[in-house]
């Protein structure tokens, strides 16, 4: 039973929350297809704002995942957070763009205590940071690695770390 | 916490519990901070079994990821085959027939019988009670897993589930064998429930131990019994039904504090809804239409470009998968949401002020497993 | 918090009470554990075990010894107890559907692997453990489907059973064998002469899929087998023993060659033993062809038993010729023999007299080309030898028309046999058997001008 879609969730931020939906990334031309999306795009800086509307105005009080997608070519992460309403139905989605170099996006760790784990994963595979974070720590690496594994141009063969320095 | 009115100087000590450690449900460290006995802060470290899961199904194409979904949560392969497939179907469009999808139904719900019964075995085993109540558990999952022998090939690592349907219809003798499993099933949740329900040593150690307010729940994103436990009747078959969910009957148990004990009673009460699933399916199952698998479904697909993200109530809680596909051969990017992982996130507030031979029976009752807490 | 549910409701687990008197939980508990003991101890157990061994193990193609009795739950619902299997002398029977490292099959009865080196086990493996390469064949360097080395790594294989499933020509099956392990770790890498296991190993212990792949799986077998050259394609133990096997065939069916030229079996033996050097069909044939043709020979030939596999084609062939003609002369006469279809057995009687003029010609021609010596031109050998070439031929010619004239009289005598009728003697000859008789003659006549002329 779907209880809001994105466009009505468009509306209703652009008449409650101005200036939070964002624009598809302004930089990329000829929009690949996975890169359109029909899902809600917040800018960064108003992330916080937008998950608590979500959170208390529209009831949506289950954070349920936190995906950071590496798009090496169009040089963006894209943070995807999913919310569930706890009497069912579909999952309300809003996507994070932010430019690759020194990604920072603001946690919402404080607000979700669920949201914790999942943010320093994102960190530590993907090295984006996330302000606010009480400990923003790596969780599965070794604290002392240099890199982040799950980008796209860390590696694969993990040439730096194996054997001899050859 | 310092002890009130005492003149003798206590200082916290952390202490490790884990990496290596029986009770620890795989290789898990949990740094605890403890004054005296008691706890003030824990820590958990993780990372000892993360075999980049991820990273390497960026590499394999979707037919190949299949067996290493098998070793997510490799108590429950099934389940975790079940996700992905359902993903992979979601991102391309693919159908299930209904035969198919009955079958399916019947393996994730064995799966959910075995993951209980073996998992409040290893709780009350982490409590002290020497493998007793694990021996009955583990045997009745003996019996599931020969089932799971017999039809997938293998008995954790099964690799039965693919795109469109399941590798290869039950073998004849399936349906018997599970209709006597399913008489004698009732006799042991019964009897495991007389076991241990109203023992003394169970109750103490478990009542008002680690308790998780109904309030806050939610905001730790816990899932499965746990949340259930604290009286949250959030299950994804009842709240967004999958598959053919929608028709059968079944309850959805919820527990009232909050606390280890209720996580164990709603595990139990679980394990009896899944029996009365069982018995409507094989009902229901000679009638339904098709094969076990779409024809039609190429294995070796390229999906179109675009996200899908699908979840199941697997027996641990909402294991979901995140695809994005570029029309290629492989993900471009594969994420797993798993629950293990995220009912992680209470430990700590959980463990507060109890004592440290509490934390282990905390740790079993989020029923962890490491293959996927790590990935 | 109102959460509506469908055909269901929410339960409220019961947690109950403590009990007041303490203790009395436990013993409730307890009182489980003791009935469960006490059935297993005193009630029937509903278990199977064999009384003997003698229920042999299916994985007999293995070498390690294998204690065999077998034991099987039957009803799930009825067993109290929990009964040790006592392994390795007792064990499950494992089902069919189990899965546990790869293995590649071949045929029993021809020796052919089923692999064709079409890689796709290789390219679907998802650890990526299967290395594989195509056989070539040696003579032009084009690939033969067949393989040449295989290679998996057991060590990394997940036994996912991806291989098995996708291989088109069902060449490789996941195997049951699990008790891998083992101190020499470079020996779990596998290669092809350890994988290789017989069909009939297969079929012992998944019987119901071999049931339903054999019939593909033997059809695509045939058609691969008939594009690999040579031995290409059998599995590398038992190619000594397949190509001796065909070698020996060949040989009983040159054996069955006229049994009345009885002392040329000795020299049919070496010979046919020599000329199956390169062990093929084909050339087992051909070794049985010239073993049949020493055989024939060795009546008349002394010195015939040595290997000379390159004789004066003019000695041999003129000679052949000769015996060939009294054959066909006898033949046309006498009830047809015993003979193999190798031989010219006369169906109708036209067509022998059109085979006698064709072998007059060729030992003709024969009679000048020497293949070793010098040039092709037909003037090579000795005169001697061109000359009785052409008198050959023409003896040949006239005992062809002879033999068309007797064997019109048979048939309308019905088949009586008259020995050495007059070549004179008319009859309602078809106008075909003169015609024959005449064409022979003529081309006798030419082949001895020809001769006369490149002289």
């Amino acid at each position: 039973m779907p209880l809001i879609t994105p466009d009505d969730l468009r509306k209703q931020l652009g008449a409650d929350l101005p200036g939070a939906v964002a624009s598809v990334h302004p930089v990329v031309e000829g929009l690949p297809a996975f890169l359109e999306t029909g899902d809600l795009l917040i800018e960064a800086d108003f992330l916080p704002r937008v998950a608590v509307y979500v959170r208390d105005v529209l009831g949506y009080t289950y954070l349920s995942d936190i995906v950071a997608v590496d798009y090496l070519d169009y040089q963006l992460f894209e943070l995807v957070y999913r919310f569930y309403h706890l009497e069912g139905g579909r999952d309300l989605v809003i996507k994070v763009r932010v430019p690759r170099d020194n990604p920072s996006v603001p946690s919402l760790t404080p607000f979700w205590p669920g949201a914790d784990l999942n943010e320093r994963e994102a960190f530590d595979l993907f090295g984006i940071t996330f302000t606010g974070h009480p400990y923003l720590k790596r969780i599965y690496m070794w604290d002392e690695l240099d890199g982040h594994p799950m980008r796209k141009d860390f590696p694969k063969q993990g040439d730096k770390y194996l054997g001899d320095e050859s | 916490m310092k002890a009130e009115g005492t003149m003798i100087k206590t200082e916290e000590l952390q202490i490790n519990i884990g990496p290596q450690h029986p009770s620890t449900h795989g290789v898990f460290r949990m740094l605890v901070t403890v004054d005296g006995e008691t706890i003030v802060d824990l820590k958990p470290v993780f990372g000892y079994l993360h075999r980049n899961h991820e990273q390497i199904a960026e590499v394999n194409t979707y037919l190949q990821n299949m067996p290493y979904t098998d070793r997510l949560d490799y108590f429950n392969s099934m389940a975790n085959n079940q996700a992905y497939a359902m993903a992979v179907e979601k991102l391309a469009e693919i159908e299930v027939p209904e035969r198919a999808e009955y079958i399916r139904v019947i393996m994730v719900e064995l799966t959910r019988i075995l993951n209980h019964a073996s998992a409040l075995g290893f709780l009350i085993n982490d409590m002290g009670a020497w493998q007793t109540p694990l021996a009955f558990g583990m045997r009745e999952r003996e019996k599931i897993l020969d089932l799971f022998e017999s039809t997938s090939g293998a008995r954790l690592m099964c690799n039965y589930f693919r795109f469109g349907g399941v590798v290869r219809d039950l073998p004849p003798d399936f349906v018997p064998r599970l209709q006597s499993l399913l008489t004698g099933l009732p006799t042991f949740i019964d009897e495991f429930e007389r076991m241990l329900r109203e023992n003394e040593i169970l109750r103490i150690r478990s009542e008002g131990i680690g308790v998780l307010p109904k309030e806050v729940a939610i905001s730790y994103s816990v899932t499965g019994p746990v949340l259930r436990g604290s009286g949250i009747p959030y299950d994804i078959r009842k709240a967004e039904p999958y598959s053919i969910y929608d028709r059968f009957d079944f309850d959805v148990p919820i527990g009232t504090v909050g606390d280890v004990y209720d996580r164990f009673l709603v595990r139990i009460e679980e394990m009896r809804q899944s029996k009365r699933i069982l018995e409507q399916a094989l009902k229901q199952l000679p009638d339904a239409e098709g094969g076990h698998i779409n024809p039609k479904a190429r294995q070796n697909i390229r999906p179109p470009v675009g996200d899908a993200y699908t979840r199941i109530e697997s027996p641990k809680g909402e294991l979901g998968f995140y695809l994005v596909s570029d029309g290629g051969q492989t993900p471009y990017r594969y994420k797993v949401r798993a629950p293990s992982f995220i009912n992680l996130t209470p430990l700590s507030d959980m463990c507060r002020g109890y004592k440290v031979a509490d934390v282990v029976v905390i740790l079993g009752s989020i029923d962890i497993v490491m293959g996927e807490v790590d990935r | 918090m109102n959460i509506p549910i469908e055909r269901g409701k929410v339960v409220t687990v019961a947690r109950g009470q403590s009990t007041s008197v303490a203790g009395f939980s436990l013993s409730k508990g307890l009182g489980v554990v003791f009935r469960h003991w006490r059935r297993a101890w005193f009630e029937k157990q509903h278990q199977n075990v064999p009384a003997t061994a003698s229920e042999s193990a299916p994985n007999a193609g293995n070498d390690k010894s294998k204690p065999t009795a077998f034991v099987t739950l039957e009803d799930m619902s009825k067993s109290y107890g929990t009964f040790t299997v006592e392994y390795p002398e007792q064990r499950i029977k494992l089902p069919e559907a189990y899965r546990n490292m790869p293995v590649l099959l071949y045929d029993d009865e021809t020796g052919h692997e089923l692999c064709t080196s079409c890689f796709q086990c290789q390219r679907i493996c998802p650890p990526q453990v299967i290395h594989m390469t195509q056989a070539k064949d040696p003579a032009s360097g084009k690939p033969v489907p067949s393989v040449a080395e295989f290679i998996i790594e057991y060590d990394a294989c997940m036994s996912c059973g991806f291989c098995a499933e996708v291989c088109p020509f069902d060449a490789i099956k996941m195997d049951h064998e699990f008790e891998l392990s083992t101190h020499d770790h470079p020996s779990l890498t596998v290669y092809k002469r350890d994988l290789n296991r017989p069909v009939s190993y297969y079929e012992s212990i998944a019987p119901g899929f071999w049931a339903e792949a054999r019939e593909r799986a033997y059809k695509k077998l045939a058609t691969n087998m008939k594009r690999r050259p040579g031995a290409i394609g059998i599995a590398p133990h038992l190619t000594e023993k397949i190509t001796a096997a065909q070698a020996q065939a060949a040989q009983a069916a040159a054996a069955q060659a006229p049994a009345a030229k009885a002392p040329a079996k000795k020299a049919a033996a070496p010979r046919a033993a020599d000329t199956a050097a390169a062990p093929t069909d084909k050339e087992a044939k051909l070794a049985a062809i010239r073993a049949r043709n020493a055989a024939q020979k060795g009546g008349s030939a002394p010195a015939a038993g040595t290997a000379a596999d390159a004789p004066l084609p003019t000695d041999k062939e003129a000679k052949l010729a000769a015996i060939r003609a009294r054959n066909a002369a006898k033949k046309g006469g006498s009830t047809p023999a015993a003979e193999t279809s190798a031989e010219e057995s006369p169906p109708t009687d036209d067509k022998a007299a059109r085979l006698a003029a064709i072998r007059a010609r060729n030992a003709a021609k024969k009679g000048d080309a020497t293949p070793s010596e010098e040039s092709d031109q037909p003037a090579a050998e000795t005169p001697p030898a061109n000359d009785k070439a052409a008198r050959l031929a023409a003896i040949r010619a006239r005992n062809a028309a002879q033999k068309a004239t007797e064997a019109a009289e048979q048939a309308a005598d019905s088949a009586t046999s008259t020995p050495e009728a007059p070549a004179s003697s008319s009859e309602e000859g078809k106008p075909l058997d003169e015609k024959a008789a005449r064409l022979a003659e003529i081309r006798a006549r030419n082949a001895a001008r020809k001769k006369g002329d490149q002289e």
